[in-house]
């Protein structure tokens, strides 16, 4: 048996603009690449539990557009689309990413696979063209600006928590 | 008491690089205003005004002991931070692993032992 990786995604903020998640999973990548560009795929993990996908269209090619929704619990929508502008199977997709959510917060998600002994390493990039975008990531959990280049700076400081005084 | 302060100031205090270079020298515990002057190779003045700023978002507590004001870090202040990371971090997770879980379903189809 494999190890479950259960919880192992690493969330990075290299900069300002840019998230960076990275995950490996016990599969060989043109499967992983499947399962994150087609519609019958997608549908089965996008959405968060108990969330119901309501639309998942994608047209893996160059200038094509993808399109998926999903309805929370309570009702709300949850709009995602965007236009490829690389798709080189199995390694790597870019392609614009909108939430209707935040019109104005347009951003480029480039996706990458690297497999190493059937272990697939995922590298999602999400960056907002600029700041004002980005900042929606923080203003929807309540928080505001320039919390991202400090990421690394910020655990640190919370490792060392424990031995200050406080 | 600045009790109304936003997790959004802090958010800011600690955007700049030089606050966050002070802070980090705070971690080695409690210092005077020219310990950390002897530290970072910054100004007086400068760090003054930085540590005036952490203060008022209450990053910083400062007491003062004869003359010398000494100031040390208030990790309380920092869970903002961590909550939202947490938060975060967590969604991710949640996500991928549902991806790991169908990709495991998946092979299984595929490969019957």
């Amino acid at each position: 048996m494999t190890p479950n990786r259960h919880g192992s995604a690493v969330i990075e903020f290299p900069n300002d603009l840019e998230i960076v998640t990275t995950r490996e999973f016990d599969a060989p990548i043109e499967l992983v690449f499947d399962v994150l560009t087609k519609p019958e795929h997608v549908s089965k993990w996008f959405a968060p539990f108990a969330c119901e996908v309501t639309e998942c269209s994608i047209d893996l090619r160059v200038g094509g557009n993808y399109h998926i929704v999903f309805v929370t619990e309570d009702g709300a929508e949850c709009s995602f689309r965007g236009t490829y502008s690389e798709v080189e199977p199995p390694t790597r997709t870019v392609a614009t990413w909108l939430f209707e959510g935040w019109p104005d917060a347009d951003a480029v998600e480039s996706v990458d696979l690297h497999e190493t002994d059937r272990v697939t390493k995922l590298t999602m990039k999400l960056a907002f063209r600029d700041k004002a975008g980005r900042d929606h990531m923080t203003r929807s959990d309540g928080q505001e600006d320039s919390f991202n280049k400090m990421e690394d700076y910020l655990r640190s400081l919370l490792e060392q928590k424990e031995t200050v005084s406080g | 008491m600045a009790r109304s302060s936003t997790t959004s100031d802090v958010f800011n205090a600690i955007a700049e690089t030089h606050r966050r270079e002070i802070l980090d020298t705070l971690i080695a515990g409690e210092k005077a205003v020219g310990a950390i002057v002897n530290d970072l190779s910054m100004s007086q003045p400068q760090v003054s005004k930085h540590l005036r700023v952490l203060s008022e978002v209450g990053l910083v507590r400062c007491r003062a002991e004869g003359r010398r004001r000494l100031y040390r870090l208030e990790p309380a202040r920092l869970q903002p931070f961590h909550d939202w990371l947490a938060k975060y971090e967590q969604a991710w997770n949640e996500r991928l692993d549902r991806m790991d879980d169908y990709l495991k379903e998946l092979q299984q189809q595929g490969e019957p032992q």
